[in-house]
């Protein structure tokens, strides 16, 4: 029961910022938004168990990745409204209908589908262990070790390309 | 537990997603959008993991890697950003149209 | 739990690996004149890397690793050559390019390294955590070097509709992934195969499969999903342009078959039309878009979406048919590496001759083949065979393709066959139309002014290569069915 509440509420809190993300007219306000959408998130986290994953998903994506959004939102300017004027007038209500139709579909299939593959874990009590930091770690360090090496790659790469890419030199031509 | 409820939360998610990156023209929000339906993916996999409860976690490993890939993925994007703010002035996918959209 | 490391199986990642942090160290180091280093290191490195690849293939021993998550067998093998060798060219073709227009060099080699480390790893992917990373890896520096032009308008546009669409497309591949965890629990391949046996009716399922072919079709650029390859195509630098469609293509065609065939099989009545209909859509829709360009990398853009329906075409018709799939997945395969290696060539020329003229458009090639005879050749060498024609290569991959389907049989595999037939007659034209402005077509009265300086050394040989590639499979097409054979192998150990 009380996991139900705790659904609803950040259930209804994500959403809310949601929706904050794709209406605000502000891009600051749509970066709010994301971040409590973010936090909610962290906290179905908790309730379905997965504490590393709700602690990396505040610190990385609350944490760093948002300010990263806030830090590019406040050096392009705020204060410049986006440009709304649709050049395809019909476009906006057709992308509407068409994400009604997903979310009407999803819902469908999640709540009439035939979900008898779930091995039955209503009543299962949840061992305590399962999303521990030990319980993620060592596969993370065994069975994923080159998964886990090739992203810190891809990380080193976003570094180092992303410098590369958005530095520009007084005048281009001269050093390097 | 209750997966299926989070499954709608998902789709729910994922959808308002795909509406952002359709009809917002900022890139910043693009991404931002992109986010949201990277997020609903992860709740996807944390729900299905509680339900399955594999040996080794894979619903939960799956979903840190998201996170690490959607990093650096956002870390490429604000710099592609970065580059066509100092060329243009503004960060509006409709002033791309050279070629066409 | 074994998590023995075989390294020598790892080597030819390693050797990429040690390769780009060697060459991403020396930028620093280097003064501007001296950057070139940075070209040599890359080159060297990515020499280097085939030596273990051969080792490799000489043992002819099966490696799995990971709990059967990473496999080195000789369908990867094969695979990797591939990615290696066209990487090489690729290298070769940026060498001068690059340099002659005062990009970062440093970087750009890194970002290309890192890429061909992503190819490497998805072709010996066997589960879903790892593909995803690996393609990630490999598209990842792609969307940074398509904007490489910095201050060129075009060459932004390219990078921002890339970056859109492959985040994008990653997000509905991922979806797809997750659905297909939580209904089966198993995150490998051959635990999928098992698990999805008897799952093709659950609509939950169906929804995942599709979210995975569109995810994929998006990197693939398959019809209806390619509207923004012809863009990202012409704005980047052209030997990115030339990666792109060439190496990072392959490497998505191969995540895509690899998926399909090992991890769903038992689903292919789900995936089987979805698989027709790209075919179908992506040849018509490219050879037609292809048949109005004026612009020389807009029209092999055009191609390249045509030559992946192409590709399609016999597995899609095995798997549609029910039968000999293992024929179709082998012809799709050889397919790929024939194509690869062509196209390289084709982008080759297409930096050679707009060095030459100074100009992409067709037009502006005309009489080019009395000006330069050598190059004229090798334009009609790399499109002949793109489009077909015997005894170039490209002639074995399309025998191939029609064989594989004929095996299969079947009203909806004859369908299909019946637009392959007729696409590879439209495309034929608008190859033929380059050929013909560059054979045919009088000069201009003014001769265009020579570039200043005459095709580097390392294009040369990037064009040499691919050549003798093109015209050798072409004489003795056993060496493309020695990669057919491959992937059989992979067929029946999967």
């Amino acid at each position: 029961m009380v996991e139900t509440i705790i659904f609803v509420l950040m259930g209804l809190a994500a959403i809310a910022g949601a929706i904050t993300v794709v209406m605000a007219r502000n891009p600051v306000y749509s970066a709010i938004g994301l971040l409590g959408t973010l936090f909610a998130v962290a906290v179905l986290y908790v309730l379905q168990l997965a504490h590393f994953v709700a602690a990396v998903q505040v610190i990385v994506y609350a944490g760093a990745v948002l300010t990263l959004f806030l830090f590019v939102i406040m050096l392009i300017g705020v204060d410049k409204e986006e440009n709304r004027e649709e050049n395809l007038r019909f476009q906006r209500p057709v992308v509407g209908v068409l994400a009604g139709v997903i979310v009407v579909m999803a819902a469908a299939l999640t709540a009439f589908g035939d979900f008898d593959w779930v091995p039955a874990s209503g009543a299962v009590i949840p061992e305590v262990t399962n999303g521990t930091i030990q319980a993620v770690a060592e596969p993370l360090f065994t069975d994923w070790v080159l998964a886990f090496e090739a992203t810190a790659l891809l990380l080193t790469i976003a570094a180092a390309g992303a410098i590369a890419l958005a530095h520009y030199r007084r005048r281009e031509s001269t050093d390097g | 537990m209750l997966v299926n409820q989070f499954l709608i939360l998902a789709a729910a998610l994922f959808s308002l997603g795909v509406y952002g990156l359709l009809v917002r023209r900022n890139i910043v929000l693009i991404l931002l959008s992109v986010e949201l339906m990277l997020n609903a993916v992860n709740i996807n996999l944390v729900a299905f993991e509680s339900m399955i409860r594999s040996a080794d976690a894979t619903g939960q490993i799956f979903t840190i890697f998201i996170i690490t890939v959607a990093a650096a993925e956002v870390g490429i994007g604000l710099a592609i950003v970065l580059m066509i703010f100092r060329n243009r002035r503004s960060a509006d996918v409709s002033d791309l149209n050279l070629m066409r959209w | 739990m074994t998590w023995e490391i075989d390294y020598l199986a790892l080597a030819p990642e390693l050797v990429i690996v040690v390769t780009l942090l060697v060459v991403l160290a020396l930028d620093l180091f280097l003064t501007r004149p001296n950057k070139y280093w940075t070209a040599t290191a890359a080159v060297a490195g990515t020499a280097l890397a085939a030596i273990p690849l051969v080792i490799l293939a000489v043992e002819g021993e099966n490696v799995s690793m990971f709990e059967g998550s990473y496999v080195v067998d000789e369908f990867a093998l094969v695979l990797k050559g591939l990615f290696v060798v066209s990487a090489y060219l690729v290298l070769l073709l940026s060498h001068h390019y690059i340099e002659s227009e005062r990009f970062y060099q440093g970087e750009y080699y890194f970002l290309l390294l890192a890429s061909v480390l992503g190819s490497l790893v998805m072709a010996s992917a066997r589960d879903l955590i790892i593909l995803f990373i690996g393609l990630e890896l490999t598209t990842g520096p792609l969307f940074l070097l398509a904007g490489w032009r910095k201050g060129d308008a075009k060459s932004n546009e390219a990078s921002v509709k890339y970056f859109i669409l492959g985040v994008l497309s990653t997000a509905i591949l991922l979806w797809g992934m997750s659905m297909l965890y939580g209904l089966t629990g198993e995150i490998t391949f051959a635990g999928l195969a098992t698990a999805t046996a008897g799952l093709a009716d659950e609509p939950a399922m169906i929804v995942a499969v599709l979210f995975v072919i569109v995810g994929f079709a998006f990197k693939i650029s398959a019809a209806p999903f390619h509207f923004w390859a012809p863009d990202t195509y012409e704005g980047a630098p052209t030997p990115v342009t030339a990666y792109l469609s060439v190496n990072s293509k392959a490497a998505g065609f191969v995540a895509f078959l690899l998926v399909m065939y090992l991890a769903l099989p038992e689903l292919s009545e789900i995936w089987a039309p979805a698989l027709w209909i790209l075919a179908a859509a992506s040849m018509t829709l490219g050879n037609l878009s292809a048949l109005r360009q004026s612009n020389i990398v807009r029209l092999l853009a055009y191609s390249s979406i045509a030559q992946a329906g192409f590709m399609l075409v016999p597995f899609a018709a095995a798997a549609v048919a029910g039968t000999n799939i293992e024929e179709g997945f082998s012809a799709t395969v050889i397919y790929l590496v024939i194509y690869a290696l062509m196209n390289v060539g084709a982008f080759a020329t297409v930096i050679a001759g707009a060095n030459r003229t100074a100009t992409g458009d067709i037009d502006g090639w005309a009489g080019l083949g009395k000006i330069d005879a050598r190059l004229g050749v090798l334009i009609g060498i790399f499109f002949f065979s793109l489009a077909g024609i015997p005894p170039l290569a490209g002639w074995f991959a399309k025998f191939a393709m029609f064989r594989a389907v004929i095996l299969a049989g079947g009203t909806a595999t004859v369908v299909l066959a019946v637009i392959a037939a007729v696409n590879a007659v439209i495309a034929l034209y608008y190859y033929a139309r380059v050929i013909k402005a560059v054979w045919l077509d009088d000069a201009p009265a003014e001769v265009p002014a020579r570039a200043e300086t005459p095709p580097s050394v390392s294009l040369r040989l990037a064009l040499l290569i691919s050549a003798a590639l093109t015209i050798v499979i072409g004489f003795f097409p056993a060496i493309a069915t020695f990669v057919g054979d491959a992937s059989r192998i992979i067929a029946a150990g999967g």
